[in-house]
């Protein structure tokens, strides 16, 4: 036996409350968990960004458009090897109004050049540019809705009139989990054509050789006498300065985050007093037979720290088969726009495990420090 | 009740172990002082067995706990084994506690989730021996105590004597030379007390433990060598 083993041990006076203690914390840390790795979730795409692609936008704001010219423009600019467009379309199934997909209007010729990761049969792709009303879509989507090649597709859009056709040409497979299995394209001739702002692109991505970001530069430079100014980022910092417009979620669910822990703690802090006060004549007799306050302070928080590190593990258990295969999964497939991919990553694991640890220390500094300063013979005195 | 002196017994020694001299101790009940020890003189002979009888708040519990070091007096000097403890700081007192006194509580306190030998083994824990070395001794400090066949029950699964025993083994375990008992057969029935105090007789004559001993059980004083009886802070 050791101390450690003797604040381990002192689990077992009152399983019930100690079984209950380590289900609050696990809760706590499957809580926590979710919240991180949404955040985390939320910057993957960010992280997973292809370094060399390049995205211009209205240097005003995003929700503005550019002229479709700036395209050529762009595709003529030293460093640029191949550049496409696209523009939101906001596009809803009618009889699927609540279902979110990400739907775009894109250039045929050069989408599938930009970005590698979306791969499509030669056939699909052939049939794709020759069918003016084609669309791609991700199977995801397709599987949801039940589209087939061939299928003529009606969609709606929140930010455009009418009902609009559409042919399903074919299906991309991604090469990586990032990519968003959700996505439609559809060409950009046709949304022009019904569109009301005539030859404009929301936003042109470039292939780059060299520095991206000189590139960009050289890009922005380009537009800086004309009527409508740019901005050129690097793929990572245009998903960052997008989520950006988030950041007041984030910080929210970061205050939730910390709500969460102080909670933990107080349910570890609650356990460990009540545990405390009714060992009083015990540290008595402890301190009687030659123990010290230090040895009482290591027995109450090395007790704090047993119950903070199972809860830690069971939370840990339990937040890969809740949060990341459960809540995870449904992400992803529903809507993977927002969440590439919703795994637990290990620093987060970590973090969960380590809090957990570290708030039972704290939660348990003040008992401990009330143990060690108990007297003796006033500690005896409640022996009875 | 008889003289202190005329009452010991062969196998009590003369020479003193424990020596108080002009021993007051004052508690505070807020702004009011109660004088609960007031100039008490007082020797122990090494391998005594006594008794400290008297009425509730005569201050029997007080100068147990001088005597073993759990307490400071207000004024005087407390001197065991040739050592002035009533000036020792703190951790030097709790080591000289760990090594020179075994404690014997009326209500045994044990740890109920450690077995009989995990709860004797606690004292050891502080010292520099082996994981083996302290089973080895906690499972000989059970054996003399008569319980070496209940090494790995939890006091829940002890009788109360049995649990009794269990607390003299866990004193003993270190091997001191004093024994201090508060009340040790107050939560007994008459059977249980008298195997406890024959224990405590046996520890005395054949370890040459000393021992000292809170009752307020004629009966349990009657297996004492010396008998002293307190009254409102005073040896009469």
């Amino acid at each position: 036996m050791s101390l450690l083993r003797l604040a381990a041990t002192n689990l077992r006076r009152n399983l019930l409350r100690s079984l209950l203690t380590i289900a609050g914390v696990s809760v706590a840390v499957v809580t926590f968990l979710m919240l991180r790795t949404v955040i985390w979730a939320w910057n993957a795409a960010a992280d997973e960004a292809v370094p060399d692609r390049v995205v211009t936008r209205h240097k005003v704001t995003f929700i503005m458009t550019l002229p479709h010219r700036y395209l050529d423009d762009i595709r003529q600019t030293a460093g640029v090897r191949e550049a496409t467009a696209a523009n939101w379309f906001g596009g809803k199934e009618p009889n699927h109004p609540n279902e979110f997909f990400q739907a775009l209007a894109v250039d045929p010729e050069t989408w599938f050049t930009v970005y590698p990761e979306m791969v499509i049969p030669e056939e699909d792709l052939a049939d794709w540019k020759t069918d003016r009303q084609g669309m791609i879509t991700g199977d995801v989507i397709a599987g949801k809705f039940g589209w087939k090649k061939g299928d003529t597709v009606t969609l709606e859009s929140n930010i455009f009139e009418g009902e609009w056709q559409f042919h399903v040409s074919g299906f991309y497979t991604p090469t990586k989990r990032s990519v968003d299995r959700n996505t439609v394209m559809f060409h950009w001739a046709y949304f022009n054509e019904q569109s009301p702002g005539k030859e404009q692109v929301g936003w042109i991505i470039s292939r780059t050789q060299g520095d991206p970001n000189e590139v960009g530069r050289r890009i922005d430079r380009m537009f800086d006498e004309r009527d409508i100014q740019t901005v050129s980022q690097d793929e990572a910092t245009f998903q960052r300065s997008w989520l950006a417009g988030f950041s007041a979620i984030i910080y929210a669910i970061n205050i939730v985050s910390v709500v969460i822990l102080l909670i933990m703690m107080m349910i570890l802090g609650n356990t460990v007093a009540m545990g405390v006060r009714e060992r009083i004549p015990e540290y008595g007799v402890l301190r009687a037979i030659g123990f010290l306050p230090r040895h009482l302070v290591a027995l109450v928080v090395g007790e704090a720290v047993v119950l903070g590190l199972l809860g830690g593990l069971l939370g840990l258990g339990l937040a890969y088969p809740i949060v990341q295969e459960g809540i995870g999964r449904w992400l992803e497939e529903n809507v993977q726009g927002f969440f590439p991919y919703f795994d637990i990553s290990p620093g987060n694991a970590v973090l969960a495990v380590l809090l957990a640890i570290g708030l039972a220390v704290l939660a348990s500094a003040l008992p401990a420090l009330q143990a060690s300063r108990l007297g003796v013979v006033d500690a005896l005195r409640r022996v009875g | 009740m008889m003289d202190a002196t005329a009452q010991q017994k062969p196998g009590a020694a003369a020479a003193p172990l424990v020596s108080l001299r002009a021993i007051k101790k004052t508690y505070w009940r807020g702004k009011e002082p109660v004088p609960v020890l007031d100039g008490l003189d007082l020797e122990v002979p090494a391998g005594s067995f006594e008794a400290l009888m008297g009425p509730s708040g005569s201050g029997k519990s007080t100068l147990l706990h001088l005597i073993a070091g759990l307490d400071r007096p207000t004024a005087g000097e407390v001197v065991v084994g040739g050592k002035t403890i009533s000036t020792m700081g703190e951790s030097e007192l709790a080591r000289w506690r760990a090594a020179t006194i075994g404690f014997i509580f009326q209500s045994f306190n044990l740890i109920p989730v450690l077995t009989a030998q995990q709860n004797v083994e606690l004292p050891l824990l502080l010292t520099k021996l082996s994981s083996a070395d302290r089973k080895k001794r906690a499972q000989t400090a059970l054996r003399i105590v008569g319980l070496e066949d209940r090494l790995h029950h939890f006091p829940r699964q002890l009788s109360g004597g049995q649990e009794q025993r269990v607390a003299i083994a866990r004193a003993i375990v270190n091997d001191p030379q004093i024994l201090v008992a508060d009340e040790p057969t107050g939560d007994l029935d008459r059977q249980s007390a008298d195997d406890v105090l024959t224990l405590m007789t046996r520890l005395n004559q054949e370890l040459g433990k000393t021992i000292l001993m809170v009752t307020h059980d004629p009966a349990a004083a009657e297996r004492a060598s010396i008998r002293r009886r307190l009254d409102k802070g005073v040896l009469v």
